[in-house]
């Protein structure tokens, strides 16, 4: 067997074996080294020595744990429950209050945690049961509580985009700058359709009950003062510090965890035992990401030894012959697929890569693609077999709930989601212009053209000119 | 054997949670690094060679104990749906074919690759002074043992469940907010649907 | 017709520490091309870029240990195995140019001295052989042009090998980055001010898109050359034609580089002035005078180090072997060459 075939050979039994369950961290780490011993014989150990290491040693990579260490602490401060009452009653006099109120909820904290399985979860115990109290339509309250839960790996800070920034070698604040509009623009779009759909058909997402409509306005802005606008506060100093050049993304992940700490202690939220909970979590999830990161690194640096990434590369650029249009909408279709049975973590490591090299035969951006496929595991969640959302939310639902019934209420926010792809390809400005505002550094007047010939000729002297100003 | 097995989550525990505590000395050298930057315009040539190999140190040593807590992810969906048996059928094979040769060249090679790097007396390349770098380096075949012998706990575990058809208990740990608040709405559902029982019961 | 010898044909992986995109990649490729040409068949390089198997930093453990068979880089970022790989290629300024440092490797002393580097002190399983000469790396990129030697104090900035060194003296926070990872690191602020090599490399690399002040001329990396790799189990198993093409393609490609490198470096230059609002600045002598001085400080320091004979002894050796080539050599130019300052103001800049 030719080594471009093996590589073939290799990609395909990964889709299949990873589905057994075995740990995916150890299952690409083990076909990396297996279907690189076939070639590299021996060898191959060093490589998987070297590729630890190069893991160990990334510099993009230091922000993860930062990022996860601010969560677990925001997570553990218990925060949220007053965050939902906060919105919900800030949020009253709107069409499906409570809906707004929980999308809002989730967005905020799933931006400040990242951590979905606990948005999706705490949520589906508060607000969940609320809204099917409050006569919601369980279809409609499920959808809000799994696409609102998600949002948190898409809005920026986000570990997936420091993820795809490793991988891809592209600016992690570029691309936070670039997901910033689209993030936003998703969470809109699904306040949009719930407060349409609250409008049109009242009976799916009834006004709330009278007792929690008649909240004075002090004390709604004493309930926003004290739970809103502190975590909003901290999620707007980390981006903006970024964004603002202030400060590297680990910079800013390091300054929010210290300001999530204090923030507990504000809220006397903290204990040492709570301290130590969120270190051992940051340390196991840590763990979880890099390890997994490994495997991924060992895995495609095999198929790339094996040729695996020419044989694709040959394959869609001579023989599919592709438009830039084409090749995009069969990547984004590849991921939207594979994010049926895989988790984002394993497709952004995995598949990704794949693309990558293809993306200058195209003339596609990478900080382009990266939110599109950002935006395109949103339905990762949402879409069976694999949809963490979904399942989480059976897991805290009322008995009477059914899978199915989470599964149909998520359908339509897997459209809106696909959506907002399409919005985002038509106006690619959407992802594009914050990024070139932020940082597209202005040109400089010319100063002494390169090519002239000083009057007179040079002399060693005229090398070293006095320094042309600037104003 | 369940005494040995539980033993061996507790080193691995106790290693994981250790270098867990890299994460605030982490959390302090950035923060510092950004004060010296802003307030006295010194920014240092160590906060970055101390940053990654503070972060090195976090995962690396904490890989066996996000093993023995089962956090490393899975494809799931299938697996789930197994009884212990049907786990233990996969994990077994899987754990002796894929997991044990990575780890053992993590140890046996990685070790080479420590040792020389001691035998030269490396330093880091990345600034200049940069601080020794095969300490470092040693956490690679470290890791690898420590995965191993928590790898070899996990086998022993997955023969367990095939004779016994149930997963032999862990150490009892911390646990992620959506596990918890799992286990709480499924002992609240089985409360409620108890207490309807006994209702009915009454009633009758 | 006579029976050429086509046994089986040998495939080595030989990977670059470059980024495919950059000039340097180029280069590399124009080493692979003359192998495969004159290996007649019978070896064959495939080029990979940094990080299609390992990245750039790990490529001398990766062709020490074997899992590249070669590789294409600079010996500057090895230097934390030992200081002494930076003067292999890139040392201080006391050369008049990269090919009078290639005169030292090839016929002064320095390929043994490199020997006794990688084999005696540190044991690496490696060949090597350096190539292709570079003319003076510019001071770098900035989003400010600087003015003053101050300025360089508490600035964040990236070089490799012993130039680390002379901004630390000088005051800066030096990080050293492989090539490909220096832009995103400026957009995210790990550093403010960087220089990679040249004008088409810097270009390529994205330079242009996140500042605009190139400063032009500086005594950190005055001169440097490639350096290509071998796995040495490997090349010693070569019969004696083959060995023959290594070297010899490595001294081929060293001279197309050189003339390749003045259409293109030139051309870049001109593309980012003109078109990508660069503005091209020299650097102010007072600076130039400056880095000699830290020069001064650097090497003396590294010479005294005294902790072990790898360190400052053989350091000193090596720094004494280049002195007394650039002693005899440079006289003799300085001496010997017309001054070419004059006779392009005959032809060039007159009226
Ligand atoms: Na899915
Ligand atoms: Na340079």
């Amino acid at each position: 067997m030719s080594d471009p075939i093996l590589g073939m050979v290799m990609l395909g039994s990964f889709i299949l074996i990873v589905l057994l369950g075995f740990p995916v961290a150890f299952t690409l780490m083990a076909m990396g080294v297996g279907f690189g011993y076939l070639s590299l014989e021996a060898r191959v150990f060093d490589l998987l020595v070297q590729r630890t290491y190069a893991v160990m040693a990334n510099d993009v990579l230091i922000s993860v744990p930062l990022f996860v260490f601010m969560g677990y602490v925001i997570e553990r401060a218990n925060i949220l429950d007053r965050l939902f009452h906060a919105l919900q009653l800030a949020s009253r006099n709107l069409p499906g209050a409570l809906a707004v109120a929980t999308l809002l909820t989730c967005a905020l904290f799933a931006t400040a945690t990242g951590i979905v399985g606990a948005v999706v979860t705490l949520m589906g115990l508060l607000a969940y049961p609320a809204m099917l109290r409050a006569g919601y339509d369980a279809r409609l309250a499920s959808g809000i509580t799994c696409a609102g839960g998600c949002l948190g790996i898409l809005i920026p800070p986000s570990i997936m985009f420091i993820l795809y920034g490793a991988t891809a070698g592209v600016s992690v604040v570029k691309l936070y700058a670039a997901a910033f509009i689209p993030g936003f623009l998703l969470a809109g779009l699904y306040m949009v359709y719930t407060i349409g759909l609250a409008t049109l058909r009242p009976s799916m997402a009834p006004k709330l009950p009278a007792h929690m409509a008649t909240a004075s306005g002090a004390q709604v802005v004493w309930a926003l003062l004290t739970s809103f606008f502190p975590l909003a506060a901290l999620i707007a100093a980390v981006l903006g510090a970024i964004l603002a050049g202030l400060a590297t993304p680990s910079e800013a992940a390091a300054m929010g965890s210290l300001g999530a700490i204090l923030l507990a202690l504000a809220y006397r939220a903290l204990t040492f035992a709570k301290l130590k909970e969120s270190v051992f979590l940051t340390a196991r999830t840590t763990a979880m990401v890099c390890w997994l990161f490994i495997g991924a690194y060992v895995f495609t640096s095999v198929f790339g030894w094996l040729g695996g990434h020419h044989v694709i590369e040959t394959w869609i650029v001579e023989h599919l012959n592709l438009s830039s249009l084409g090749f995009m909408i069969l990547a984004q279709v590849v991921i939207f697929l594979l994010g049926w049975p895989l988790e984002w973590s394993e497709i952004v490591l995995i598949f990704v890569p794949i693309f990558l090299p293809l993306l200058d035969n195209f003339g596609i951006d990478p900080i382009f693609f990266g939110v599109l496929v950002g935006l395109n595991l949103q339905t990762s969640f949402m879409t069976p077999p694999v949809a963490m959302a979904a399942y989480y939310l059976k897991g805290v639902a009322p008995p009477q709930v059914r899978i199915q019934q989470i599964f149909a209420g998520c359908l339509p926010f897997v459209g809106i989601v696909i959506l907002s792809m399409t919005l985002l390809y038509v106006f690619p400005h959407l992802a594009l212009w914050l990024p070139d505002y932020l940082y597209g550094t202005a040109a400089l007047p010319a100063g002494e053209p390169v090519d002239a010939i000083p009057e007179g000729g040079f002399r060693v002297d005229d090398l070293v000119p006095a320094l042309p100003s600037f104003d | 054997m369940q005494r040995l097995l539980i033993g061996i989550d507790r080193v691995s525990a106790w290693a994981g949670k250790t270098a867990g505590w890299a994460i605030v000395a982490l959390t302090a050298v950035i923060c510092y690094e950004v004060f010296a930057r802003y307030m006295f315009r010194a920014p240092t040539s160590w906060a970055y060679d101390t940053s990654y190999m503070l972060y090195g140190l976090l995962f690396m040593v904490a890989g066996a104990y996000t093993l023995s807590r089962g956090g490393h992810v899975r494809a799931d969906f299938l697996y789930r749906s197994l009884s212990p048996r049907g786990q233990a059928m996969i994990d077994l094979p899987l754990y002796l074919l894929f997991f044990i040769p990575g780890t053992a060249a993590l140890i046996w090679f990685g070790w080479d690759f420590f040792y020389i790097s001691f035998l030269q007396n490396e330093h880091s390349s990345v600034t200049p002074d940069g601080p020794l770098i095969w300490p470092f380096k040693f956490l690679i075949p470290l890791s690898g043992a420590l995965m191993l012998l928590q790898g070899l706990a996990e086998i022993v575990r997955c023969v367990i469940a095939l004779r016994t058809g149930h997963w032999p208990d862990k150490l009892a740990d911390v646990e992620e907010m959506e596990t918890q608040v799992l286990a709480l709405a499924a002992a609240q559902k089985a409360a409620a649907a108890a207490a309807d029982h006994a209702a009915r019961e009454a009633a009758r | 017709a006579p029976q050429v010898s086509r046994a089986q044909t040998m495939t080595w992986r030989f990977q670059s520490t470059w980024p495919q995109r950059d000039i340097f990649h180029e280069f590399a490729a124009d080493f692979v091309s003359r192998v495969n040409t004159l290996g007649g068949g019978r070896l064959r390089l495939e080029l990979l870029p940094a990080g299609a198997v390992v990245g750039a930093f790990q490529l001398l453990d990766a062709v020490s240990a074997g899992t590249l068979d070669g590789g294409h880089g600079v010996s500057a970022y090895w230097f934390g195995k030992n200081k002494a790989f930076s003067l292999f290629g890139t040392a201080p300024p006391w050369f008049g140019d990269a090919n009078q440092y290639l005169g030292w490797f090839y016929y002064g002393g320095g390929e043994a001295l490199y020997n006794e580097l990688i084999n005696d002190i540190l044991k690496v399983n490696v060949v090597g052989f350096q190539t292709g000469p570079m003319p003076t790396q510019p001071l770098g990129w900035f989003k400010n042009p600087i003015e003053r030697v101050e300025q360089l104090r508490g600035l964040k900035y990236r070089t490799v090998g012993l130039a680390t060194d002379l901004f630390n003296e000088l005051g800066a926070a030096v990080v050293a980055l492989p090539g490909g990872e220096i832009v995103p690191a400026l957009e995210r602020g790990v550093i403010d001010g960087a220089e990679f090599n040249n004008p088409s490399s810097d270009r390529a690399l994205g330079f242009p898109d996140v500042a605009k002040v190139y400063m032009l001329q500086s005594f950190h990396q005055r001169t440097e050359t490639f350096e290509v790799l071998f796995n040495k189990t490997k090349f010693d198993a070569l019969p004696a034609e083959l060995k023959g093409v290594l070297r010899h393609s490595a001294e081929a490609a060293s001279a197309d580089m050189s003339w390749k490198q003045q259409d293109r470096y030139s051309r870049d230059l001109l593309e980012m002035t003109q078109n990508q609002g660069v503005r091209a600045i020299t650097t102010p002598r007072p600076i130039l005078e400056a880095q000699l001085r830290a020069w001064d400080a650097v090497v003396a320091r590294l010479e005294g180090d005294t902790s072990s004979p790898a360190a400052g002894p053989f350091f000193k050796k090596v720094c004494d072997s280049q002195r007394a080539w650039c002693r005899r050599v440079q006289t003799f130019y300085l001496r010997y060459e017309a001054p070419s300052v004059l006779s392009f103001n005959h032809f060039f800049a007159r009226g």
